[in-house]
């Protein structure tokens, strides 16, 4: 595409106040020769959109350049359809609002007794002026380097897998299927409902919330039985998830079997990689061998009688956690010392009964929390549903005999939300008996009876109780805790990334994005993400189901589902110059690329989120998006201008995610907080795709210092893309060390960790970048 | 071994609490200690009424019953207006008091009666019965011509004083056999022994009796209270009255025994004027609390049977006894001797069975309020 440039400068919402509109159109029209330049007072009304779009038709204008507001405002207005470049130029937020248009000049006159007299002046800032000067030529700049993105569209299948069939998986199956997609459910088991199917009643998924309901779960296996798009496979594993999201290749296997399409964990890899190829072809059909028997295929390997699917719903449940540490409430040893899931077997099968003796148990004690000498912790992986067990359980013993008692010893009950009803009902019962309280002992007698010890009640003492059962209300530990669960034929490995620093549950943007998952495409729901009811798990499934709705309808347009949605870019590798380092396999957060066995990555676009960490990881460059690439950035850096070093001026360059930063920035000139006006903002898709070069570029050219303001990373990170803030701080020193190298102080190159909420500190963070560029001086390579 | 304090929950027990008018909401208590806080007349060491909600829940009744604290509360409702989860600690503790008062009722049968409305009719029938046999036997029994003359027309002084002092006799030894439990159980008590509260006594037993009542005089304590804050006028005035009758009564035996004076005495007697004036305060003063309960109700609960059996029972005393007096007056003898027969059925009705009724507060409280005293236990300070 022949470019042609128009710049239109907005001159509207106090830009022609502060600034010299005329000079800037000069930039565009002298300095950088665009064929067109309009000045508009109010470029975003209808008259403004006319001139661009009259433009468009009488000139041939494609390439626009919009020097107004903030392009995170007014978006719609300016789109001129999906064939123009646009540019947007924040001359608004990030200079007249956050920038003082005047500055105060001492100007020595003589009068007329031939005296010096020295007067203040004001005068248009020339600080503020030569920023939205930089800011033209840089994003002219940036307009001339980019391209019209082509989206990457394969043809995807749409049918959904939804692993597990317990009443997380069910729901999920169900309403996507009611939604109009073909879904498959694999169930280990022989029977579906999961847990769920295993209740005597549930806790209440419906107001008031304060009754025990019977269970959903068979209404729902009914459903998802009859259902026409609904296809179960029980007794059925998975040995291998391949592909993408769209073309997700997926092998079965008989439940408890080994297959060579079983995916093996990432250590062995390089060993078991001699010679797969041959034997894959001999070995059809799954082998009941030990695994050392078996050579599993290599990832690259497409299995012929995989299945495809185009998005996959993890909804595979939880196991119950296993309180034999405990020694000290003899679990494993007492007959009559059960776990709330034993507990419920019993319960399931008629009255409340005595493991040891079959006895009706007239008095039943819940323990919440094993905690001895003052530890305050529950049980491994309780939660408030654990709770809530525990008073429905002592329901069933109030509810199988109106003479027993149910105690419930707790360090924490909780029962958030509308679960309060439910908490007042069951302590309303005046069989059941509630204390905070720590369990130091538990003893047993010669009849089995149990007594029971605790401290710290609040009944203020040390009391001891005799029951004739103990419940333990143990844990629900997450499936992905014990195995990978999604198998994938990833180059990274079968499981989700991290699981061992979130204790077996996957990684996500927990609170913004509950259903997404390290891996594009893969949904997570239900209590493999978070201990939950039945209604919470229900509620769940829905949610990941819609997720997984909107992979395929956006994979199948060639756009990024998370959380760049409707991104159409994606990243484009230049293959001959590939020194197959691996450094993008291995630094993508989402484990997209994988590589072959010479190191030469293969891109999986539908898996990409399109966040460039793989360009900023490039040591060769060759990773690229249309409309966001090496030399772009670069280019734009090099278009600031630095002023010689007598005149006594930084220049500093900020790199800017998008996702926290640059908004923060917005709402500082929103706000009119003043800042330096020596700093020049650029906006990155995340600090991950921060390229060295750039910061080589910038230092070469005599810019003073370059800061990059990104999420918050480590286990606590609120980075969009995970890693991308950690990768970059990583990179970042490794700059530092070279730049010691070159004789220049490494303070010249900083990192911030910066959230949304901090916009006010954005002066703060500036100022003390500046105060530290001062402490160090002018760059020296300056006029080289 | 296990070295806890053995605990058994005693189910019967909560559910009696329960189904006690005013217990009824004993188990949405979930221990927040709010009540405790709002209450002005709690000690500020170990507070009421948080402690007695969860023994109360726990159905730990010996830990109820053998602690001052359940008469400390004079049920001001503060703690129930406050109640963040709608449990009524006060109208609670007046169900678990009344349960206290059965509990240490001699002979026990007479507990488990007055505190239930089945047994109302028979309890009447006692004293309609005892009169009526010596009426019968005196052949009184008609509405007697001429002159009203209570004494010597209708029932003889001497038959009611052998009545009244039985009764009274009755009464006393009921109260002597609770009082003493009641005292020991304070004493031997799980709370005093291992409480920390329990400090030197201060001064001998009789001083602090002494006390007790003079504070007790001026209604100080109760003046804490905030939601209910009237009652304490309400409850002085009928306190007064029956005070003034108790000297009256006394007067008269004096006039009689001691001076040979007949009744009836002239209006202007001074005697006679200190019964009036007794008998007009009572009048107010349960008009009053009647009144306040029903303004109250929201607050602090309307009331059980036990309430209301002994607050009619006072009401129907004054009001008939004024009416005898006034019937008299105005010569009405067919109105006159059955409303005096009512008048001192029902004073039988109260004094026989006050240790068994709410009027046994009168005594349990005060137990309570020395014992508190003698073992240290204070209100508290800031107020």
């Amino acid at each position: 595409m022949e470019k042609k440039i128009g710049v239109y400068i907005c001159s509207g919402c106090e830009i022609g106040s502060g600034l010299d509109i005329e000079k800037l159109s000069g930039i565009a029209t002298k300095e950088y020769k665009v064929p067109v330049c309009k000045v508009h007072r109010a470029l975003c009304g209808e008259e403004g959109v006319g001139v661009i779009k009259n433009d468009i038709e009488a000139e041939g204008i494609n390439t626009i350049v919009i020097t107004a507001c903030s392009p995170r405002v007014k978006y719609d207005v300016f789109d001129f359809g999906p064939d123009k470049i646009v540019e947007r130029v924040n001359l608004r937020e990030q200079v007249v609002w956050s920038h003082d248009w005047t500055k105060q000049v001492e100007v020595k006159t003589k009068d007329e007794e031939g005296n010096e007299v020295v007067n203040v002046e004001t005068r248009p800032n020339d600080d503020t002026q030569m920023l939205a000067e930089d800011y033209i030529r840089m994003g002219i700049v940036k307009a001339q380097k980019g391209a019209l993105p082509e989206p990457f569209i394969e043809s995807i299948t749409k049918n959904i897998l939804v692993i597990g069939g317990g009443i997380t998986g069910l729901t999920a199956a169900i309403e996507a299927a009611n939604t109009g997609y073909d879904v498959t459910i694999v169930e280990r088991e022989q029977e579906l409902g999961g847990y769920a199917a295993k209740l005597r009643m549930q806790i209440p998924t419906s107001a008031p919330y304060d009754q025990l309901e019977p269970t959903v779960v068979q209404s729902k296996i009914q459903e998802a039985m009859d259902h026409s798009r609904i296809t179960v496979k029980t007794n059925t594993e998975i040995a291998r998830i391949s592909g993408s999201p769209g073309m997700f290749d997926v092998s079965f296997k008989p439940a408890g079997t080994k297959s060579v399409w079983d995916v093996q964990p990432k250590k062995k890899e390089e060993e078991g990689e001699e010679k797969p190829e041959e034997e894959a072809k001999t070995e059809e059909e799954p082998v009941e061998l030990p695994a050392d028997q078996i050579k599993c295929e290599d990832i690259l390997a497409s299995d012929p009688d995989a299945e495809r699917f185009g998005a996959v719903v993890v909804a595979a449940g939880w196991r119950p956690a296993d309180p034999s540490e405990f020694e000290h409430l003899g679990y494993g040893k007492f007959t009559n010392v059960v776990t709330n899931v034993q507990m419920e077997e019993i319960a399931v099968r008629g009255k409340i009964t005595r493991p040891s003796d079959g006895r009706q148990a007239k008095s039943v004690a819940f323990i919440q929390s094993p905690g001895v000498d003052g530890d305050d912790s529950d049980f491994p992986f309780c939660s408030s549903v654990t709770s809530m067990i525990s008073l429905k359980q002592a329901k069933y013993v109030r509810e199988d005999d109106p003479d027993a008692k149910a105690f419930i010893l707790y360090k924490h009950m909780r029962t958030p939300g509308h679960y309060e009803n439910f908490y007042r009902n069951i302590q309303d019962d005046e069989g059941i008996f509630l204390t905070r309280g720590e369990v130091t002992v538990i003893e047993e007698d010669s009849a089995k009876n149990l007594t029971i010890e605790v401290d710290d009640t609040i009944l203020g003492e040390k009391i001891t109780i005799n029951v004739d059962m103990v419940v333990l209300a143990t844990g629900m530990v997450p499936a992905t805790k014990f195995e990978p669960v999604i198998n994938l034929a990833y180059r990274q490995g079968p499981e989700f990334k991290d699981l061992e620093l979130f204790d077996g549950y996957s990684d996500s943007n927990y609170i913004c994005f509950p259903y997404e998952t390290r891996r594009t495409g893969i949904y997570a729901a239900g209590c493999v993400r978070q201990t939950m009811t039945i209604g919470e798990s229900i509620e769940d499934a829905t949610g990941a189901a819609l997720k997984a709705i909107q992979c395929l309808e956006s994979a199948n347009r060639g756009m990024a589902v998370h959380p760049r949605s409707g991104d159409i870019s994606y990243p484009e590798f230049f293959f001959q110059r590939c020194t197959q380092c691996k450094r993008c396999t291995e630094e993508c957060p989402f484990g997209a690329l994988d590589d072959d066995e010479k190191g030469t990555p293969k891109p999986n676009p539908t898996r990409c989120r399109r966040c460039g960490t793989c360009m900023g990881a490039c040591p060769e460059r060759i990773i690229s998006f249309k409309n966001y690439h090496i030399d772009m950035i670069g280019s734009m850096v090099k278009a600031v201008e630095v002023p010689d070093e007598d005149e006594e001026k930084y220049r500093i360059i900020a790199f800017v995610c998008e996702n926290d930063a640059y908004p923060a920035l917005d709402m500082a000139g929103l706000n009119h907080l003043k800042y330096s006006a020596d700093v020049r903002f650029i906006n990155v898709r995340c600090l991950g795709s921060v390229n060295t070069i750039w910061i080589a570029d910038a230092m070469s050219q005599g810019i003073d210092g370059v800061l990059l303001i990104g999420c918050k990373y480590g286990d606590d990170y609120q980075c969009h893309f995970v890693k991308g803030s950690e990768l970059c701080n990583r990179r970042m020193e490794n700059v530092a060390e070279t730049l010691g190298k070159l004789r220049l102080e490494p303070e010249r190159v900083q990192q911030v960790q910066f959230s949304i909420d901090e916009y006010k500190n954005i002066p703060a963070v500036i100022n003390k970048f500046m105060e530290t560029m001062e402490s160090v001086g002018f760059n020296p390579m300056k006029g080289f | 071994m296990a070295e806890g304090n053995l605990i058994k929950p005693d189910l019967e027990f909560v559910k009696r609490i329960r189904n006690s008018p005013g217990g009824e909401s004993l188990k949405k208590c979930y221990q927040c200690a709010t009540c405790s806080v709002v209450c002005n007349v709690t000690p500020e060491d170990k507070p009421f009424p948080r402690k007695e909600m969860l023994h109360a829940q726990w159905g730990l009744k010996e830990k109820l019953f053998a602690n001052p604290d359940i008469w400390l509360c004079n049920q001001c409702s503060d703690c129930t207006a406050y109640c963040p989860r709608g449990a009524k600690p006060g109208e609670v503790l007046g169900a678990v008091r009344k349960l206290s008062i059965e509990h240490y009722a001699f002979p026990s049968i007479m507990g488990k009666m007055v505190g239930d409305p089945k047994y109302l009719w028979f309890l009447l029938a006692v004293p309609v019965v005892i009169f009526l046999v010596v009426l019968g036997y005196m052949g009184h029994i008609g509405i007697p011509d001429g002159e009203i003359i209570y004494a010597e027309k209708f029932v003889p002084v001497p038959a009611i004083d052998a009545i009244f002092i039985s009764a009274a006799l009755f009464a006393a030894l009921g109260f002597f056999a609770g009082v003493t439990r009641y005292w020991r159980d304070l004493k031997s008590g799980v709370e005093i022994s291992t409480n920390k509260w329990q400090k030197k006594v201060k001064g001998p037993l009789p001083i602090i009796i002494i006390n007790t009542i003079v504070a007790f005089m001026t209604h100080k304590r109760f003046r804490k209270c905030e939601v209910t804050r009237d009652r304490a006028d309400a409850h002085l005035f009928v306190f007064l009255g029956f005070a003034g009758l108790a000297i009256t009564t006394t007067w008269a035996i004096v006039y009689l025994y001691g001076m040979h004076l007949e009744s009836p005495y002239p209006w202007n007697d001074p005697m006679k004027i200190l019964g009036s004036i007794s008998a007009l305060s009572l009048l107010y003063g349960i008009v009053q609390i009647i009144t306040n309960r029903k303004k109250n109700a929201e607050t602090a609960g309307a009331g059980g049977y036990f309430d209301w059996l002994f607050i009619m029972t006072i009401l129907t005393i004054v009001v008939t006894g004024i009416l005898s007096y006034a019937l008299r007056l105005a010569d009405i003898a067919v109105l006159a001797y059955p409303v005096y027969f009512i008048h001192l059925v029902i004073v039988f009705f109260l004094f026989a069975y006050a240790p068994f009724s709410k009027m046994a507060h009168m005594v349990y409280r005060t137990t309570a309020l020395v014992f508190a005293k003698y073992s240290g236990r204070e209100d508290k300070k800031y107020n």
